[in-house]
Formats: C-alpha cells, structure tokens, sequence
C-alpha cells in the first residue's frame, strides 16, 4: 500500500542518552554515599567497643558478630540455620504466595463464589501468625512442615486478596475484544485476565517476601531445633547479644537475597512494562 | 441479500430508562462503506455494540449473511474503536497476529501471516517493539491490522480516529478507504463528524438524540475516484453532502 506523505508519525521513542547517563551517575553517587555511611557507623561502633564507650556485652561490636559467624560458619551450624530457614521461606512461599495469586485469579471466573468467600477470607486474613502459630506446632509437629504452613499462612490472603482485584480490574474492552475474535472465558482468563493482573500478582509477592520471612522466624521461636529464628532464641536465652545480632544479620541478608530473586521474576513477568 | 442488516433495533439499559435507541433499522450491502453520523449521546455507541453482538438489544435484531446473530453466538465481525485496545504486554507482532490465534491458528502460524502484513501498513520494523513504544497513529494502524488480518465479513468501526491530530486523521483515513477498496470490505463506520462521513461513505445514515432514531438516509456518489481524503473533501458536491446532513442533524436539538 502506498501512504500519503501528509503526515508521518513513526516516532521512535528511545530515552535520551544524556538523560540516561545522569540518571547512572546519580545512582552511583546515591550507592556510594549509603556504603560510605554503613562503613562509617560500624567503624563508630567498633572503635566505640573497643575504646569501652560502648558496653560489648549489651551491644557486641560488628567484630564480635563477625567472630561468631565465622565459628558459626565452621561448626556447619551457620549453613544449617540459614538453610532451614530458606527452605521453609521458599516453599511456604510457593505453597502460600503463589497458590495465593492463582486462587485470587481464579476467582475471577466467579463474582458468586468471591462475594460468598470473601468474609471467610477476611476472617483468616485478620488472624495474627503469632496467634496460629502454637496450633500449627500442634497439628504438624516442631520439624520443617509447621513453619511452612506458617509461612503459607502468611503470605496467602495478601497475594489472593490483591490478585483476585488485579484480576476484576481487568479492561472489559479487552475481555469485549478476545470475545469478538471467537474466544470463550478461558481464552479470555488466559489472554487478558493473568497477564493484566501481573503487575497486582508481583506488588503481593514483593511484600510477601517480608511476611514469609516474618512467619519462619516466629514459628522457629515457638518451637524449632534449627533455623535462625532458633539461632536467635538460642544466643538470647544464653545472654549472648554476639549471637542474637549475627542472627539478625543473617535475616537482613536473607530477606535481601529473596528481594533480589522477587525483582528477577518481576522483570521477566512485566518485562513489557518499562 | 445485504451482508448486515438491523431490523427495528430499540434499546433500553434498564427497564423504566429512558430509549436509548428507538426503531433503529439500516443494512449494509457488500463492500459498502456504510457511516452512520449522529451527535455525541445519541447511542451511536450502544448500536456499535448491539451490532458487535456485545450488547442484547431490547427489541429488534441483527443478521450477518441473512442469518439472525442477535443474542446468539458473536457473529464474525472485526471491530476498531477509539481505543486501540492493544495488549501491553504483547509485542505488536503478537498483537496483530492476537484474532488469528484465538481463532484457533498455531502461534507460529499466526505470527507468520501477521509479519507478511507490516510492510503495507508501514509498520515494518516495529515487529518487535511493545505498543508502549509506538505513536498514536502507528498504534491505530496496529489495531486495524489485527482486525483486517483475520479477514472478517464486515468491520465496525467506532470513532476510530477521534483522538488523532488533523493530518494525521486524514492520512489514516486515506488508508483505510484505499484498505477496505482493494481488499472488498463491508465497513460500518460510526462517528459524530460530518466531514468524516462525507469523505468515506457510500452511504450515511443520520441519527438524532433522545431516542436515537432514524431522521435520514443519505447516499454518497463523489465524483472522484480518488482514495486520498483531503482530495476527496474538494470534490464539487461535498459541499450539499455536508449541508444535506448538517440539515437533518438540525431537525433534533444537538446534545452537549
Ligand atoms: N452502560 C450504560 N448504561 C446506561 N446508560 C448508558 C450506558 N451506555 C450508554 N448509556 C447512555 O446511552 C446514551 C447513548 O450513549 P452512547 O451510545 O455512548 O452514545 P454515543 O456513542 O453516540 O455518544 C447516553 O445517554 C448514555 O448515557
Ligand atoms: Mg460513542
């Protein structure tokens, strides 16, 4: 097809280079400073303890802590802590967040049964995990299983809650459209409804990741034999504050590492949304 | 035998609204481009979607090739609006190629056939960027390729190019006549411009508000062979087209 030549539109639309190089620069600027300020209060804190200003056996000192972790480290235990609490984390998150979503999504196939469910819902989502937690001991045991429920438990009503919106919110024009083409529900569940609702799938899982976290440790004080939560126990019911602060440390860096991975899957599940 | 045909199509939302629509019948004949023109709330829109079969109609009823689809299952027909309706998470291949594969078409399939139709809409080389990355112009060609592509019996079109700049509108415009020509399509097109409906129809169906009714049918012969919209618009009876339509807008007071 010939087109007229009265009016050319095809603008491409690249980000300014300059715009882009500021935009890095200011970034590596901000990252420096935060290390810069991190390197400057642990120094404080060292020198603090080891001139006595500061009191070691109330507040340790970063060398203390690392002291700990590196015999921790040694004796094996460190990886034994750290992994218990991971594999709790991962698969009580996969059992509760992403269960969560797909529930929440499918839902969307029913106005009837999410109006009929969603008090029932609310109730589960207004119970505390401290408050669940014993009973969870109770039913599955002080092993592995009862953290993951916890951890589930945690996670789910966010994820099911916000994606079952993401998934009402879906445009009905494109719903209108997938139809005109022939498509059934499902089609249109598949084609418009999921990836539509991604962007509310990946805010839950974003904040789930805090939740789950949350949820292991608290299911490792009520009753555990690893983990870091029991770590932490541990170092605390034998007043050593070097512990309890290496297992902090450890849950900083754990919930860091599953914010990385949340943000990897983020940029492949809406890598279109830039 | 028309290719689509409405019978006496009235339309309320609820019950005791007011009518929307009231006795609307028209047809159009194959490869017709039929406008129907009416000022803003007259339900050009309700009709677009009872057409569509996306909305039942309170009476009357629609058929496609003589065969009632009113209420049924959804007719094939492609339809454009305003909104370009495009998926932002799919590349604009995937986009255009989106009808093929919901009717059924294996991906590979789809996106082969959509590719082949790039270079005519001048849309090559945009294959695999994502919507958000085109203008709007570039996105309603986008749209209209994936309608055309699955080669429907008859398009809808509702205010299409409303939102677009002057120059722009008319070399869109221009397309699309110049599209619908070559390739012998049924084309109704919905819009509240006049100037619109004059340059593109074959024939006008003119409406008036509360109810939408009926008040003219008015067929279009330009003298001008021509696709180009700004050459068609200079064509010696524009001006009693335009004026014919302006008239029997009038009998009805505008809404705002
Ligand atoms: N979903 C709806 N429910 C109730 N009234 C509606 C709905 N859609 C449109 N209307 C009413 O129908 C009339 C015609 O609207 P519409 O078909 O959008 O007109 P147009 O497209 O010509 O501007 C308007 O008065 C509008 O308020
Ligand atoms: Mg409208």
């Amino acid at each position: 097809m010939t087109t007229l030549d009265i009016a050319d539109d095809r603008v491409v639309r690249a980000p300014s280079t300059a715009t882009g190089r500021r935009a890095t620069t200011y970034r590596t600027l901000l990252i420096t400073l935060q290390a810069a300020i991190a390197i400057a209060l642990l120094a404080t804190w060292e020198i603090g303890a080891s001139t006595g200003a500061v009191n070691t056996f109330l507040f340790s000192s970063p060398s203390r802590v690392g002291q700990v972790l590196v015999e921790r480290w040694q004796s094996g235990d460190l990886l034994l802590d750290v992994g218990t609490t991971a594999l709790e984390v991962a698969l009580g998150f996969v059992i509760g967040a992403v269960g969560g979503s797909a529930i929440g999504l499918l839902l969307w196939y029913s106005k009837f049964v999410a109006d009929l469910s969603a008090p029932f819902i609310a109730a589960i989502g207004s119970i505390p995990v401290l408050a669940i937690a014993p009973m969870t001991i109770i039913w599955f045991g002080t092993g592995l299983e009862s953290k993951i429920v916890i951890v589930a438990f945690s996670c789910v009503v966010v994820s099911l809650t916000t994606s079952y919106r993401g998934a009402r919110m879906a445009d009905q024009d494109l719903l209108n459209l997938v139809r005109s083409f022939g498509g059934n529900r499902g089609t249109a569940f598949r084609r418009v409804v999921v990836p539509a609702s991604m962007t509310w799938v990946v805010q839950a899982l974003k904040l789930n990741v805090g939740f789950a976290i949350v949820g292991a440790i608290v299911g490792e004080y009520i009753s555990s034999n690893a983990g870091i939560g029991h770590m932490i126990l541990l170092g605390s019911s034998n007043f050593s504050v070097n512990i309890v602060l290496a297992g902090l440390a450890l849950v900083m860096v754990m919930v860091l590492a599953f914010t990385l991975i949340v943000s990897g899957i983020e940029r492949i599940l809406l890598r279109w949304e830039k | 035998m028309s290719v689509l045909d409405i019978t006496r199509v009235s339309k309320r939302y609820t019950q005791d609204g007011p009518e929307v629509l009231k006795d609307i019948s028209f047809r159009a004949e194959k490869n017709e481009f039929v406008t129907i023109v009416g000022p803003s709330g007259c339900g050009k829109s309700t009709l677009f979607n009872i057409v569509a079969g996306l909305l039942p109609p309170t009476q009357g009823e629609v058929r496609l090739d003589g065969e009632v689809v009113t209420g049924t299952t959804t007719p094939h027909i492609g339809y454009v609006l305003q909104k370009d309706l495009l998926f932002p998470w799919l590349t604009v291949l995937d986009n255009v190629g989106l009808g093929l594969e919901i009717q059924g078409m294996r991906r590979r399939d789809a996106r082969e056939r959509a590719r082949s139709i790039f270079a005519a809409y001048n849309l090559e080389g945009y294959e695999d960027k994502y919507p958000s990355a085109l203008s709007g112009g570039m996105r309603q060609r986008a749209a209209l390729m994936r309608t055309l592509v699955t080669d429907p019996d008859v398009i809808l079109m509702d205010e299409a190019y409303k939102a677009l700049d002057y120059p722009l509108k008319i070399q869109l415009e221009s397309e699309l006549l110049q599209t619908v020509r070559e390739r012998g399509k049924t084309v109704v097109f919905v819009t509240h411009d006049i100037e619109e409906a004059v340059t593109l129809s074959d024939r006008v169906y003119v409406l008036k508000a509360r109810p939408g009714e009926v008040v003219a049918e008015i067929p279009i012969a330009l003298t001008t062979d021509t696709t180009r919209i700004d050459q068609r618009r200079l064509a010696p009876e524009f001006n009693d087209y335009y004026e014919a339509i302006w008239t029997s807008i009038g009998r009805a007071p505008i809404a705002a």
